[in-house]
């Protein structure tokens, strides 16, 4: 039965085993490319919803960031509420049907597609991971001045990235196995492949054995790569101790422009006094 | 000398129904070291958070140079940047180094120029001990040493006021003397200190100003010598006594 299978596989290969890897290629690049795109998605839906809005503010602001969240909202539960599949098929067809406009490449579709769908599932992460971080931290960015905007930035979307680091891990993980379902719109990924080739060849199941083992490759490979990201986003372990001599004697060699007042500390009467 | 960088008037704060403060008045002038005693809950933090504006007072003034920062005219995070801040669970930034977290501010801030920043970083770092640990990460530190990096941040800012919420609370008996010997060194360099503390030898041997608060209000305010060996209020006294 065995020796059949892989004699099967082997002759399959042999006739179609470039058209495999052509499908394996173009999955890959389709989930990697959707899955940054709907980060980059997630991430500014997150950020928008996060927006701290206080009674104080003047009406126009409250009223324009309470649209925001509204449409984000609807936006989040349309795309994580329907499968991707019909998503394709609505967006594929809707699109020349209501604007007149007929997509010239399927990869256009697909990652549309599979990004805002990504993208969806994305906010509701980034958002969990920015409320996540302790409110002191934002605290003390505003503390020293920073902006909202600049807080989110250097300090909040940083240390945001590395917690959800495992979840845009997932997300591409299901990407890459269900791009499958873009088949429906003509995307020849991996599994088209499958439908293609057994649909010529009658040999099912050897087609779909290699289309298993292909998958699981592609995703432990993924897993890999990710622990791997996941530590060196983590830093080092531990740190060096810096010694304070040659530290000392950079210090204070900066000819400051006067600022003038009597406590800035590096003014002429307290470098005196010390 | 003797004018008021900071002016509290009226300043009064509610969550609900509850009140936290009723009817603040007071005044920080240039080179007062300020402590700020009382029991737990009677709205000491919640006025230095007020101050800061990290809370929105519910009515009231506060005056800074003058100038009214609650009713929105001055520039909000540029009022921040000079009245610093150092926090009771220090709240230095996780995914930044130490000497990171004291160029950060001054660099998006302040935009000051990169050799200024990093000269102003290190000296201090350096008045707080610190110098050695630059490139560790928060989570590598002990408490006190945390703490001493979050003086050094705010010093960083060149602040005119610096305030201080119960900095030494969440540290252990040992680390309390590091970081009350850097707040001394600042209060002897003749930085405008306010100091929310439970440390009443700090309060008594460096302050130049104790204000005894109790149920949102001050009950009395005066000069340490004044309030320590002799106060007029009997909660100040009953309060004192339980120290002392």
């Amino acid at each position: 039965m065995l020796a059949q299978l892989l004699a099967d596989i082997a002759s399959i290969w042999a006739k179609y085993g470039s058209v495999y890897l052509n499908g394996i290629k173009n999955t890959l690049i389709l989930a990697i490319v959707a899955t940054l795109i709907g980060c980059i998605i997630g991430f500014i839906c997150g950020i928008l919803q996060t927006i701290p809005c206080a009674p104080q503010d003047g009406i126009v602001k409250r009223v324009i960031l309470k649209i925001i969240r509204i449409l984000v909202r609807v936006y989040v539960e349309v795309f994580r509420g329907t499968p991707m599949i019909l998503q394709a098929v609505f967006i594929y067809y809707g699109v020349p049907y209501f604007f007149g406009y007929t997509f010239s490449s399927i990869w256009t579709v697909s990652i549309v597609v599979v990004s805002i769908n990504t993208g969806a599932y994305m906010a509701e992460s980034v958002r969990g991971g920015i409320m996540s971080i302790d409110i002191g931290q934002t605290e003390g960015a505003k503390a020293i001045g920073m902006t909202h905007f600049q807080t989110m930035l250097y300090v909040i979307l940083p240390q945001t990235l590395k917690n959800i680091m495992p979840q845009i891990g997932n997300n591409y993980i299901i990407n890459v196995k269900d791009t499958s379902v873009m088949f429906i719109i003509g995307f020849s990924e991996f599994f088209a492949v499958h439908k293609m080739v057994s649909g010529a060849i009658f040999k099912y199941f050897p087609s779909a054995t290699m289309e298993m083992a292909g998958y699981l490759c592609m995703t432990l490979l993924a897993s890999f790569i990710l622990r791997w990201v996941e530590k060196k986003l983590a830093g080092a372990g531990s740190y060096e101790l810096v010694n304070a001599d040659q530290l000392a004697a950079t210090a204070g060699t900066y000819n400051y422009p006067k600022k003038g007042s009597p406590f800035d500390e590096t003014s002429k009467e307290f470098r005196n006094e010390r | 000398m003797s004018e008021n960088i900071l002016e509290i008037k009226h300043l009064s704060k509610s969550f609900g129904t509850h009140e936290v403060l009723k009817d603040i008045d007071f005044n920080v002038k240039a080179g007062d070291v300020t402590s700020i005693i009382g029991s737990s809950g009677s709205g000491k933090s919640t006025l230095l958070r007020c101050i800061n504006l990290l809370e929105t007072p519910t009515s009231g003034e506060i005056l800074f140079h003058g100038e009214d920062v609650v009713s929105g005219r001055i520039n909000q995070s540029r009022y921040r940047a000079k009245v610093g801040m150092v926090f009771q669970s220090f709240n230095l930034f996780y995914n930044m180094s130490v000497l990171e977290n004291c160029l950060i501010g001054q660099h998006k801030v302040l935009k000051s120029e990169k050799a200024e920043a990093m000269d102003r970083a290190i000296h201090y770092l350096d008045r707080v001990g610190m110098t050695p640990y630059i490139n560790a990460k928060p989570h590598q530190l002990s408490g006190g040493q945390k703490q001493r990096v979050a003086i050094a941040r705010a010093l960083a800012m060149q602040p005119e006021v610096l305030l201080f919420d119960e900095p030494t609370s969440a540290l252990d008996p040992e680390m309390v003397g590091e970081v009350l010997d850097a707040m001394k060194g600042m209060a002897k360099a003749g930085k405008t200190m306010l100091v929310v503390t439970h440390e009443m030898a700090f309060a008594r041997d460096v302050s130049t100003k104790v204000v005894y608060m109790a149920d949102g209000v001050i009950v009395e305010e005066g000069k340490p010598g004044e309030v320590f060996v002799n106060p007029q209020n009997p909660k100040t006294r009953e309060f004192l006594s339980r120290f002392l």
